[in-house]
């Protein structure tokens, strides 16, 4: 035995080893915790031994094997878009009034986002051209005829807003999903107005439809900053400890905190004054942004006193000191009573209050008469100047998400009811079973002792494949097993090819070693280029491929890989060992 | 032990013009058929609503049909699904949302009763109203007046004052599952089912999904005939693209001809096919390449005929083998899954066919046109036969 077949041995024994050892959390997670307990990855890891890998390292099944919803939502940034073309329309009619220019008026055409401007009186239009157009820089002229011109929304805002109105409704779907609590919840971008919502585990229909059937409420409510209410009821009726709620107090202004929503809001609950309301804020964790750390109490008062429905903008910008703000203006009736508010509280907090969460509560520093109010995110040493800005852009793409929702429609829903999974996983393993079973069965019949060498190798091909859907957090679905067993079909072909060439060779009177040298040599590109095919076909069905599907082409996919491994160095390592090392004057093929 | 005892000597060039012309004839029959019949598109390419409801009593697929009829949904396909005594079946639909054009004309005649409008629209494939009332109104009477028509509604959205006068609002119409699930639970204290699964894909996202479909059907082939040009003669390339084709249009048929729903994992299908049916041929060119260059000088045609007759007993196996692994998800598998791996036995089988018959043949048929081609140079003058 030479030196290169020691390392390949350790190799080979390492690999497998390391398998199974990432196998540990997926056996702990199906045969040792319960069912509805397989997603409780702090659970797991305290029931694994100390040196097993961390539990996420545990085979994840897809919805269609555990249960749950899937679906797609679209945004309808068309409706959302003719609706900013009509309000830009107006806003252009005003400046043209407000600067004296002369007087137009304004069609819009919704389906390509245009307004056409009329002039009353046709000599003044190559001035309102002029000024409109240098103004209004969204807007790109289409064409001039006479004393009409017609202009239309860019296509690089078209983009920007639609890419807006998805972040928007992400902002709201992510937050009301916190609300539910429900673990392991995927959002995502999918194409350029799709959202696409992966809840494992979840059954609640009814709910999901909330995620679309309501549209996000915005509110501006008063806090009560000087309240006692807090502190009093904190030293008067102390929580218990292992519910983590603690007392803090900033600026002399007391606030519950806990990690746990339900337990805050259980803890508040009945105590509250009767035109007083409690509100939570969702601290951000610094870590992983979309999750929140913990929750902070609000007491605002019962009464809205505005609205989203009258904010008609909000944009995200920074001020002459770099200091990030966001300019929010509100619409004819809603001034009016943001001037009223800001008048009667200066000095006090005003909520700004989204799906019933506060999102932020800035101070009013002034009165605001006309109804263009800014808001300042203020210096915090812990934040850099970029966190303060992103901040900002949150803030806004909250205002507007409340003030003008781009409204939201189910493109795709598949749920799995949780009865189903359980027969689904029996059914696809005993279909996997029977049909390994059978190839390792025959190939131990067809080729005898060579046969029982690549059958080793297809069981370690088996456990690779596994292990790597564990390391890689791939999920395992109903097509993905389908993929799994039809990979070790194509892997176990390998040994046929290189098994059928060694019988050539030794019919060609070759002797054994020779024989099974050549025969691997010389079925190595075959094997390889089959391989490369196949994979081939395989990634492209991975990047194409969404849900289920995309299950079946990972199994594909690192089941070839595995194959190259097993089918070939694996099984030349074990036979090289009975024809050189036992130096066997025959090889059974 | 050996399937095949003795050295074949099958004469499989001899036989390669009617095997060409019976694949010729089988698959243009099939194209024919696909543009006459079309597939049986599953709801992910159709759009459309599925539903999968489990009873826990006795009744027929006959029983589920008269009850929705009795409820108003008269094109509803129903359909069981595994062993009758597991009373699970498939409620089909066509449409996803309940809005119909009757349904969106009476809407609006509703609407029109609380105060004249401006402007109507409904959406039919998105399940969408949006109309302009000249005054003010609250979504919750609006919400009565639509349901009271026999529409059910998510959500009336008031979407604000418009410019030049009037408000914006819009009806958001519910889903068919929804109505599936009112019609069959009509009539009872609770319902008498439970909810297996629901699948409900939009008509815009189902046509989506089947271009990006297509489209990597033809992405893997590309990339697939280049690594083939690559890797082999570029003289290879075309009798392997050939090959990929003929595999993916006779899968297909099975699609046509069984009527089985075509959706997304009939493509993962029709891609493992592609993918898989090439691993044959590259095995004959291989061996073609290598006897090349052992027995140089002889015809082509002769060269391939050794090829294949010796390549033989593995192509057969390497099929046989994968075709064995499939044969528990074709006992145990049920719905997608059984499709899934019959119509893979089917890629498997006719993949094994198209690397010896049609792959191989097309070879010689252009190195015959580059040796004419060579010859006419050399000559000047046109060969009598090509």
């Amino acid at each position: 035995m030479d030196r290169a077949w020691w390392w390949k041995l350790a190799i080979i024994l390492v690999v497998t080893l390391g398998s199974v050892w990432f196998l540990v959390p997926s056996y702990y997670s199906f045969f040792r915790l319960p069912r509805e307990q397989r997603n409780n990855l702090k659970l797991l890891q305290e029931k694994m031994p100390k040196w097993a890998p961390p539990a996420k390292y545990r085979l994840n099944l897809g919805l269609d094997l555990q249960g749950g919803i899937h679906m797609v939502m679209r945004v309808d940034t068309k409706t959302a878009l003719q609706k900013r073309t009509e309000r830009r329309g107006l806003q252009i009619s005003n400046y043209v009034k407000d600067k004296k220019l002369g007087e137009v008026n304004v069609d819009a055409d919704p389906e390509r986002f245009e307004l056409t401007l009329t002039a009353v009186d046709p000599a003044t239009m190559d001035a309102i051209e002029k000024d409109v157009l240098a103004t209004f820089d969204d807007f790109t002229k289409i064409r001039r005829d006479g004393n009409k011109l017609t202009i239309a929304l860019k296509d690089t805002q078209i983009n920007r807003f639609r890419d807006e109105s998805v972040d928007q409704a992400m902002l709201v779907i992510r937050k009301r999903i916190d609300k539910w609590g429900v673990a392991e919840a995927d959002i995502r971008k999918r194409g350029n107005d799709s959202i696409q919502i992966s809840l494992p585990g979840y059954q609640d229909a009814e709910r999901a439809k909330e995620l679309i059937g309501t549209t996000a409420q915005l509110e501006f409510r008063m806090v009560d900053d000087t309240s006692p209410f807090f502190r009093t009821l904190y030293q008067q009726n102390p929580p218990p400890k292992e519910s983590g709620i603690s007392l803090i107090e900033r600026e002399g202004f007391p606030q519950l905190e806990a990690k746990d929503r339900e337990v805050l809001l259980a803890y508040v609950k009945g105590k509250v004054p009767p035109d007083r309301k409690v509100l939570l804020e969702c601290i951000a964790s610094t870590v992983k942004k979309d999750t929140c750390e913990s929750y902070r109490t609000y007491l605002v008062d019962k009464n809205v006193p505005l609205t989203g429905e009258n904010l008609t903008s909000a944009d995200a910008s920074t001020d002459q000191f770099g200091e990030a703000e966001v300019n929010i203006s509100f619409d004819a009736q809603g001034a009016r009573e943001f001037a009223t508010l800001t008048k009667k509280n200066v000095g006090k907090r005003m909520a700004i209050v989204l799906d019933d969460d506060v999102h932020s509560a800035p101070r009013i520093n002034e009165e605001i008469p006309n109804g263009r109010g800014r808001i300042t995110i203020g210096r915090n040493p812990t934040k850099t100047r970029d966190e303060q800005i992103e901040e900002a852009k949150l803030l806004a793409l909250v205002l507007k998400g409340g003030a003008l929702p781009a409204p939201v429609t189910v493109g795709e829903i598949r749920q799995v009811g949780a009865s189903l999974g359980p027969e689904l996983i029996r059914k696809g393993s005993l279909a996997a079973i029977v049909g390994l079973a059978l190839v390792v069965v025959f190939m131990a019949i067809y080729y005898r002792r060579s046969g029982l060498i690549a059958d080793v190798a297809l069981i370690l091909n088996g456990a690779l494949i596994l292990s790597f859907l564990a390391i890689f957090n791939a999920t395992l679905t109903l097509p993905g097993i389908a993929g799994f067993v039809l990979t070790l079909g194509i892997a176990v072909d390998a040994n046929v090819l290189i098994n059928e060439r060694v019988r050539e060779e030794l019919a060609h009177g070759k002797t054994a070693r020779a024989a099974v040298d050549q025969g691997y040599d010389r079925a190595f590109w075959t094997i390889f280029d089959a391989h490369v095919t196949t994979l081939i076909a395989g990634a492209i069905l991975f990047a194409t491929g969404t849900g289920p599907v995309r299950g079946f082409a990972t199994a594909l996919v690192i089941g070839l890989v595995a194959s190259l491994f097993t089918s070939i160095i694996v099984t030349r390592v074990i036979t090289t060992y009975f024809v050189h090392g036992r130096n066997a004057q025959t090889v059974s093929v | 032990m050996r399937i095949i005892k003795k050295k074949t000597n099958i004469d499989f060039i001899g036989k390669r013009r009617p095997a060409l012309f019976i694949s010729s004839v089988l698959n243009l029959a099939i194209l024919v058929g696909i543009t006459i019949f079309g597939f049986n598109f599953g709801v992910d390419f159709a759009g459309g609503t599925v539903v999968e409801l489990k009873f826990d009593h006795r009744v027929t697929a006959e029983d589920i049909r008269k009850r929705a009829q009795s409820a108003g949904l008269h094109d509803v396909s129903v359909q069981g699904i595994g062993s009758a005594s597991e009373n699970s079946f498939l409620l089909r639909l066509g449409g996803v949302t309940q809005l119909t054009k009757e349904n969106s004309a009476q809407a609006e005649a509703a609407i029109r009763a609380l105060g004249p409008i401006k402007f109507f629209n409904a959406d039919l494939d998105n399940g969408l109203i949006n109309f302009r009332s000249e005054k003010k109104l609250d979504p919750e009477p609006v919400k009565q007046a639509v349901e009271g028509t026999g529409t059910g509604i998510k959500e009336v959205r008031s979407l604000g004052e418009a410019q030049g006068g009037g408000n914006d609002y819009q009806v958001v119409v519910s889903g068919m599952a929804d109505r599936v699930f009112t019609a069959m639970k009509q009539g009872l204290d609770k319902p008498d089912f439970i909810v297996q699964r629901v699948d409900y894909v939009g008509p815009q996202v189902g046509k989506q999904l089947r271009n990006k479909g297509i489209m990597s059907l033809v992405y893997a082939m590309v990339m697939i005939l280049i690594y083939v040009a690559f890797r082999f003669d570029f003289k290879f390339g075309p009798g392997a693209l050939v090959a990929m084709v003929h595999d993916v249009i006779m899968v297909s048929g099975y699609f046509l001809v069984t009527r089985r729903e075509f959706n997304l994992t009939s493509i993962a299908v029709l891609l493992t096919v592609i993918g898989y049916s090439i691993n044959d041929t590259i095995v004959v060119y291989d061996r073609i390449r290598e006897e090349m260059v052992r027995y140089k000088g002889k015809p082509l045609p002769e060269i391939i005929n050794i090829a294949v007759n010796d390549t033989l007993s593995r192509t057969i196996l390497t099929s046989g083998v994968t075709a064995l692994s499939l044969v528990g998800l074709l006992i145990f598998g049920v719905g997608e899954i059984w499709d899934f791996a019959m119509a893979m036995l089917v890629g498997i089988i006719v993949g094994t066919y198209s690397s010896v018959y049609i792959a191989s043949p097309l070879t010689i048929w252009l190195d015959e046109r580059a040796a004419a081609k060579e010859r006419e140079a050399k000559t000047g003058m046109k060969p009598k036969v090509a």
